[in-house]
């Protein structure tokens, strides 16, 4: 066994020793589980298939750890600044922190509680949820997650509730202290039928101390529920950030997952919908954006599982100098998914020529009456627009940045949230050639 | 002098396509630029603009006297040239009305005028659009994006009436427009003629120079300026056809074929 294992083996037993009082039964074989899992499994190397292209060496080599409650660090300014504006749950290197969380103007019919909260208060709703969608056995990463299970959220739609504004979690790194940070945020998110709200997940950190965020998000959705996903991710460029996100669709339910991968050293992100009811539409919009040597992995799963459900896919990359970047997309239309309508698309842009992209859809068709399509494609800039530009006067650099702001405002321009919308043109401003690269967060 | 080519060459890869231009324009002038498909038209006023693509391997281009090869794309317009495109292109994402702001702006900065704002150059758009009776409409619109020829044709000329440069180079403006269109554009073209303001016009149709009335017309074949006269020699052309200038410059004939 590798050290580096050993090292969150040793961290996850210690940690669920010290619960081993307090915690309920159930969470504790939940915990008891991932910890095995882990064990089982140990972490991927590149030699595994679906991790080929991204090496997890420097994460696990690093001896990363979850702070100690009780810790803390005056960032409320910080906090104030970064936050978008509406209720909020907001986790300091992955700790949950009352005092920066406000959930005034939460609309009534949800309900936000930091997972320590609802483990006490609703543990049966939670239970139902927790760890059924994302499974420790199916994912390493999955299952250190679930051995460290402590922080989180629980969202909670009542069902025919129409929430207007977006809950908001907001982790930030704080970049404070020595020592490597380990965050493991658990998101369980339950959309009663006929509802709709929004959620955003924020990452974002103060430049410093290495930190590690692992985390994961269940979303179920009643029949004709409606989720609006935003994950906005602008860590430090030296952070490493892996999560996964699993939803199920029932009946005439629709999720639109928004994913913004802009920071980090190694940022991978996951998407897994299965369609569990006739009717679902599934729309997943991506972005990522990487400069220097960042490596931003994206994975997309989509299960059509039953008949005449819809999924949409866009995903596109913008990578610069020697960043490199992975889209595996996966469509699944299963046997006795009739009528199935799937298109997927991923484009790519490369800015430099040491900048890298690997990008594989994956579509496994066992239907036959369907509707299906998809297309890839790596690019750079067009010549003739950029000439175009320059002789109208629009020095180099600048037509650069236009077009490059082109390429991206297709996904940017689907995010209806305004704040977010705006946040995420001015993260990419900064992030854009010839912008003012060392922006963190803001 | 506004413009002095001298004995331009240029080409592309291996194949020369400019084999020896002269041409000399004065401010205040409008010159026609006629001939065959192929004789390398587009080449001149590319190679005019600054593109990178062309390479010059001899001679010398003089504006205002000073050597405009040296200078990038986006210097050039600065200088104050502006190139009509023949084939304008399609942007998908920039905004037409963002992109001739960045434009401007860029232009008065490099210049040292102070930038003009949002407010500002809208209002200075929408009167400027009037000049080639061009729908507000396509300002909200991706830069040519599904504009038809004829609207892509108008965008460049308000392009020009917004920039206001010191030497046009219109290539082919008048392809794809309907004779209202045309009447309209040329207005605007005409509209735009000033004592200070020199205009190379490159068109197969003597009808567009029934408008805009040129000083001079150049018949060029061949990647050669073969011919020169007055605004008559465009009439001729077009009752006599281009096996006319092959009779009277072979050389340049038989190239303009090959
Ligand atoms: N990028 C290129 N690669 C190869 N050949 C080229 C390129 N650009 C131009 N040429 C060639 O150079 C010659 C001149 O082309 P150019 O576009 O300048 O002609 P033109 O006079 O503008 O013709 P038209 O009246 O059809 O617009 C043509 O033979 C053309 O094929
Ligand atoms: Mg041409």
């Amino acid at each position: 066994m590798s050290a580096g294992l050993q090292h969150y083996l040793d961290v996850a037993q210690r940690f669920q020793a010290e619960q081993a009082e307090t915690a309920p039964l159930w969470l504790r074989a939940l915990r008891e589980e991932g910890l095995a899992q882990l064990s089982r499994q140990g972490f991927p190397t590149p030699r595994h298939e679906d991790w080929k292209y991204t090496d997890v060496a420097p994460i696990v080599s690093r001896g990363f750890a979850p702070v100690g409650a009780g810790r803390s660090v005056d960032l409320k300014a910080r906090v104030e600044q970064l936050a978008l504006p509406g209720p909020r749950l907001v986790f300091v290197d992955g700790r949950h922190s009352p005092e920066l969380s406000s959930l005034e103007g939460l609309y009534e019919g949800v309900t936000v509680k930091s997972l320590r909260v609802a483990v006490r208060e609703d543990a049966e709703a939670l239970e139902a949820v927790l760890g059924r969608r994302a499974r420790a056995e199916a994912h390493p990463f999955t299952a250190l997650n679930a051995a460290l299970l402590e922080e989180g959220a629980f969202v909670q739609v009542r069902p025919g509730a129409v929430a207007p504004s977006p809950v908001q979690l907001f982790f930030l790194a704080s970049g404070a202290g020595a020592a490597p940070v380990l965050a493991s945020p658990r998101i369980v998110v339950v959309a009663g039928e006929n509802s709709e709200a929004a959620l955003v997940e924020l990452y974002a950190g103060v430049e410093g101390g290495a930190s590690f965020t692992n985390a994961v998000t269940e979303v179920v959705l009643g029949d004709n529920a409606r989720l609006h996903h935003y994950k906005l991710q602008a860590e430090p460029d030296a952070a490493f950030h892996l999560a996964s996100l699993h939803a199920r669709l029932s009946r005439d339910s629709s999720l639109t997952s928004h994913a913004f991968a802009l920071g980090g050293a190694l940022a991978r992100n996951e998407v897994y919908s299965v369609f569990a009811g006739e009717g679902g539409e599934c729309v997943l919009n991506g972005l990522y954006v990487g400069h220097g040597t960042q490596h931003l992995d994206n994975r997309t799963d989509l299960d059509h599982a039953v008949p005449r459900c819809t999924s949409r896919e866009l995903y596109k990359g913008v990578l610069d100098d020697r960043a490199r970047g992975t889209f595996h997309g996966r469509v699944l239309v299963r046997q006795d998914a009739q009528r199935t309508d799937a298109s997927q698309t991923n484009r790519n842009l490369l800015l430099s020529e040491e900048a890298l992209v690997d990008t594989r859809p994956q579509l496994e068709i066992l239907a036959d009456d369907v509707k299906c399509a998809h297309g890839a494609a790596v690019g750079r800039l067009d010549e003739q627009a950029l000439f175009y530009l320059r002789a109208r006067g629009i020095p180099r650099a600048e037509a650069e940045r236009l077009l490059t702001y082109a390429f991206a405002s297709e996904v940017v321009g689907a995010v209806k949230l305004e704040p977010l919308r705006a946040r995420v043109e001015q993260l990419l401003a900064g992030r854009l050639p010839g912008g003012a690269r060392r922006e963190v967060g803001a | 002098m506004l413009l002095s080519v001298r004995n331009l060459h240029a080409r592309i890869g291996d194949k020369e396509i400019l084999k020896g231009i002269n041409l000399e324009l004065k401010p205040g002038e409008v010159h026609a630029i006629m001939g065959p498909n192929g004789s390398g038209k587009s080449t001149l006023s590319q190679v005019l603009a600054g593109r990178e693509t062309y390479k010059v391997t001899q001679g010398e281009v003089l504006f205002e006297g000073k050597d405009l090869l040296a200078l990038t794309p986006e210097q050039r317009a600065v200088a104050g040239v502006f190139l009509a495109f023949q084939y304008p292109v399609e942007i998908p994402g920039v905004g037409n009305l963002h992109f001739l702001r960045t434009a401007l702006n860029a232009q008065r900065r490099s210049r040292g005028l102070e930038e003009l704002d949002a407010m500002d150059f809208l209002s200075l758009a929408k009167e400027r659009m009037k000049l080639v009776q061009m729908d507000q409409g396509f300002l909200n619109r991706s830069v040519n994006e599904g504009f038809s020829g004829g609207e892509k044709k108008r965008n460049e000329v308000f392009q020009m009436a917004v920039l206001q440069p010191r030497l046009a180079i219109l290539d082919e403006t008048d392809s794809g427009l309907d004779i209202d269109a045309l009447r309209i554009v040329a207005g605007g073209v005409n509209a735009l003629r000033s004592k200070e303001r020199g205009m190379l016009v490159i068109t197969h149709y003597q009808r567009l120079l029934d408008y805009i009335v040129p000083d001079k017309v150049h018949v060029m074949a061949g990647g050669r300026i073969v011919m020169s006269g007055g605004k008559e020699l465009a009439l001729e052309l077009e009752k006599k056809g281009y096996a006319w200038v092959e009779k009277l410059g072979p050389a340049a004939g038989r190239e303009a074929r090959t």
